[in-house]
């Protein structure tokens, strides 16, 4: 019975030694993710810019999930690789984070808003002969013959009829029909090319055009040609979207607020655990060391589920120790009782973690309570917070109650550490 | 053990709290709160120059430039990458119900660069939030603690059956929602701006505060078992005194660490640690206060009442 005691304490200790290493090895191969508010980079919250159209929910769904992908290739181009884009349905709208790369010297936050602002949104539009800009290019009217999402292919082509280069479209089912009804109405008519608002050319209606073709005349050369299609390809958002929040961090003044942070919590990690120490003598000594798990176990689980960590996510953390601590806390001060009552150590600890037990579960399910909630609720950083809090919560009810019950009781086994004095009645 | 007769004064308790969220009120009142960019909306744009400039010429340059309002500090932060090395930033806030357009950044950027010292290729940081937005994140969060708050009052209430749920999981709200006017009231009289952090600050006391407030609950429930005999007074105030040790245990070691960060975050000047940190311990204090001296007596309060009530009814 008594070696079985002490395998428990030792089979725990070992654990805890294995995860701290584990995750010493997840942290020297930098493979926390951190948020951009700590690594720095672009946070952008795009939203489609719907206007006078009327577009079915499901067609939001379904135009959100493109501009995804498109915005996904863009950055591709770019050699961005390391990025997240995520769609938040409920509020319809795009968010996006973008990291500074290693390296990258030029960190104004204009060039990188210019990048993402640019979604390029292709129209074929009525025009008014009458309505033209100072360069006397016409204006966008919103009346859209047709739209980039109507477009499956666009490719350069040379120019048989007239030389020159010109951009093949190749329209779908849906764009065949409104093209040949809009070409049929307004023949000898200019129909309008933009990109968003950006006036790119205006050839005139010859005739009506039912093949499920189309082509942009006007380009200067085959590059020209070649660019154009390549825009549009990729650049066939279904709407155009719009910024309406963007946030630009810069890397060293983020990555100052970690190192103090994560400073800060080493330093305080230590002096509550010379604080249990001395309040709690030997379990102290027990809660500092499920305490240390409780530390391994989230940055592994942070480092395995590649959750990013942001600075209100560390708070969570902190959160999250500080529930482990209490836990430890409630249960040692209903041992201490027991103990005083004249109860044997083993009759202690056992009914001290049982009488504690109600009292650590309600806390810690009304925390993850919140912390689901906050999750389900919350915008970017409430998110970051709820996240770490209900892994911390989850982990520390392991950690505060089952390994330190388990140590515990491994302990007492021992005779050397019998003495009530080393848990702290008189 | 000499025991705190908590329910005796606990009229002394409620005035002090009081007292405090009054003095807020007035503040808010006569100062108003003041929403950071995040909540309000407009353009922060943040410059780094080669040591402190006069952030009240800025204010000018650029208000008379844009013909918006504009608030500018400036902000010091160590760099983490050379020690004893400041990183000196100019801040500029521009809150407005739109949102600055690229031409009027860089104008702003423009005028800064000509007229004072810009670190050449330093940070350069910018905050553009449409108003809608920061008023949604706002919303979202309220939104968030609110129906947080009714499922905990649901759980309370079936958890605590015994000791009346309805009545504890209530009190525990009110006690919560004291709390976060206490932590509230610090702003308009601080005149600090009220941002994420806040609601950050605000969500984790609400963890505390709630644990604090279950732990005695939880001894109110096993002692109306074990103490048949005494009255409801005495229950509370045995329940409160037997978790004081833990209480005080639990707070010193959560104090421990959130003044640990203060300390490190005001020593390196990271603005929003000490931010972040500063709500937190103030919050903290309010939290455990509102445990101990608000939360159970409200409940006996509130039993004293019922059994009032019932009285007449029987006879």
């Amino acid at each position: 019975m008594r070696n079985y005691s002490i395998l428990k304490l030792v089979a725990v200790i070992v654990v805890i030694a294995v995860c701290a290493f584990l995750a010493y090895n997840e942290v020297k191969n930098n493979n926390i993710r951190t948020g951009i508010d700590i690594r720095g980079g672009v946070y952008a919250i795009l939203e489609p810019d719907i206007g006078k159209t009327s577009l079915s929910a499901e067609e939001i769904d379904k135009g959100l999930e493109s501009a995804k992908t498109i915005l996904g290739k863009r950055l591709d181009a770019k050699n961005i690789f390391d990025r997240s884009i995520n769609i938040d349905s409920v509020n319809d709208r795009i968010i996006i984070e973008i990291p500074w790369a290693a390296g990258e010297t030029n960190f104004n936050p204009q060039d990188q808003l210019n990048e993402l602002g640019k979604t390029a949104l292709l129209t074929f539009q009525e025009v008014d002969t009458d309505k033209v800009d100072e360069n006397g290019n016409y204006l966008p009217t919103g009346r859209i013959v047709l739209q980039g999402n109507q477009v499956k292919d666009a490719n350069p082509a040379p120019y048989e009829e007239k030389g020159g280069w010109v951009v093949v479209l190749e329209l779908d089912q849906s764009g065949v029909e409104s093209f040949a009804e809009a070409t049929g109405r307004l023949i000898g008519k200019p129909i309008a090319i933009f990109m968003d608002d950006h006036f790119i050319s205006a050839p005139i209606v010859s005739q009506k055009i039912d093949g499920g073709n189309a082509i942009i005349t006007g380009q200067a050369d085959a590059s020209e040609a070649a660019e154009l299609a390549a825009t549009i390809r990729s650049g066939a958002l279904p709407f155009r979207l719009v910024a309406t929040k963007v946030d630009s961090i810069s890397p060293q003044l983020g990555a100052g607020a970690m190192n103090v942070a994560v400073k800060a919590g080493i330093i305080g990690f230590f002096l509550i655990c010379l604080f249990m120490l001395l309040v709690y003598r030997l379990p102290g000594l027990i809660a500092s060391i499920g305490l240390f798990g409780l530390a391994v176990l989230t940055i592994l689980s942070v480092a395995w589920t590649k959750i990013s960590v942001t600075l209100p996510g560390i708070g969570g953390i902190i959160l999250a120790l500080g529930m482990g601590v209490d836990a430890n806390c409630v249960i040692y001060e209903r041992i201490k009782e027991e103990l005083r009552e004249g109860k044997t150590l083993r009759a202690a600890i056992d009914q001290g973690f049982h009488r504690a037990f109600t009292a650590v579960v309600d806390s810690n399910v009304t925390t993850l309570i919140t912390a689901v909630v906050l999750y389900a609720l919350g915008s970017g950083p409430i998110k970051g917070f709820a996240m770490t809090l209900g892994i911390g919560v989850a982990i520390s009810f392991i950690t505060a109650v089952t390994a330190t019950k388990l140590m515990l009781q491994g302990v007492t086994g021992i005779s050397a550490f019998k003495n009530k004095w080393l848990y702290g009645v008189k | 053990m000499k025991q705190l007769n908590i329910i005796k004064n606990q009229n002394k308790y409620f005035f002090i709290s009081l007292a405090i969220i009054v003095i807020g009120l007035i503040f808010y009142i006569v100062n108003g709160v003041q929403l950071d960019i995040q909540f309000s909306g407009g353009t922060r744009i943040m410059i780094e120059t080669n040591g402190e400039v006069d952030s009240n010429k800025a204010e000018e340059l650029v208000e008379s430039a844009l013909g918006k309002s504009v608030t500018a500090q400036t902000q010091k932060t160590n760099n983490p990458d050379a020690e004893e090395e400041v990183i000196y930033m100019l801040r500029l806030d521009i809150a407005s119900e739109e949102t600055l357009t690229a031409d009027e950044r860089d104008m702003v950027v423009d005028i800064i660069t000509q007229n004072f010292d810009v670190k050449e290729g330093g940070n350069q940081e910018m905050l553009s939030v449409e108003p809608s937005i920061g008023r949604e994140t706002l919303l979202s969060g309220l939104k968030a603690v609110l129906i947080a708050s009714v499922l905990i009052i649901a759980y309370v209430t079936w958890r605590f059956s015994a000791i009346h749920g309805l009545a504890a999981a209530i009190t525990a709200v009110i006690a919560l929602i004291h709390y976060i006017l206490v932590t509230f009231s610090l702003y308009p009289i601080f005149r600090l701006p009220l941002g994420e952090v806040f609601i950050s600050a605000v969500l984790t006391i609400i963890g505390y505060s709630l644990n604090d407030t279950i732990i005695i609950y939880d001894r109110i429930r096993e002692n109306t078992r074990l103490m048949k005999k005494s009255t409801l007074e005495e229950i509370v105030n045995t329940s409160i005194n037997q978790s004081l040790t833990r209480t005080i245990n639990t707070s010193a070691t959560t104090l421990i660490t959130l003044i640990t960060l203060f300390i490190f975050a005001s020593v390196n000047n990271i603005s929003s640690l000490v931010e972040f940190s500063l709500p937190l311990i103030a919050g903290f204090i309010a939290g455990v206060y509102s445990t101990v001296f608000i939360a159970s007596p409200l409940w006996l309060m509130w039993r004293r009442r019922a059994a009032m009530k019932k009285t007449p009814k029987k006879a």
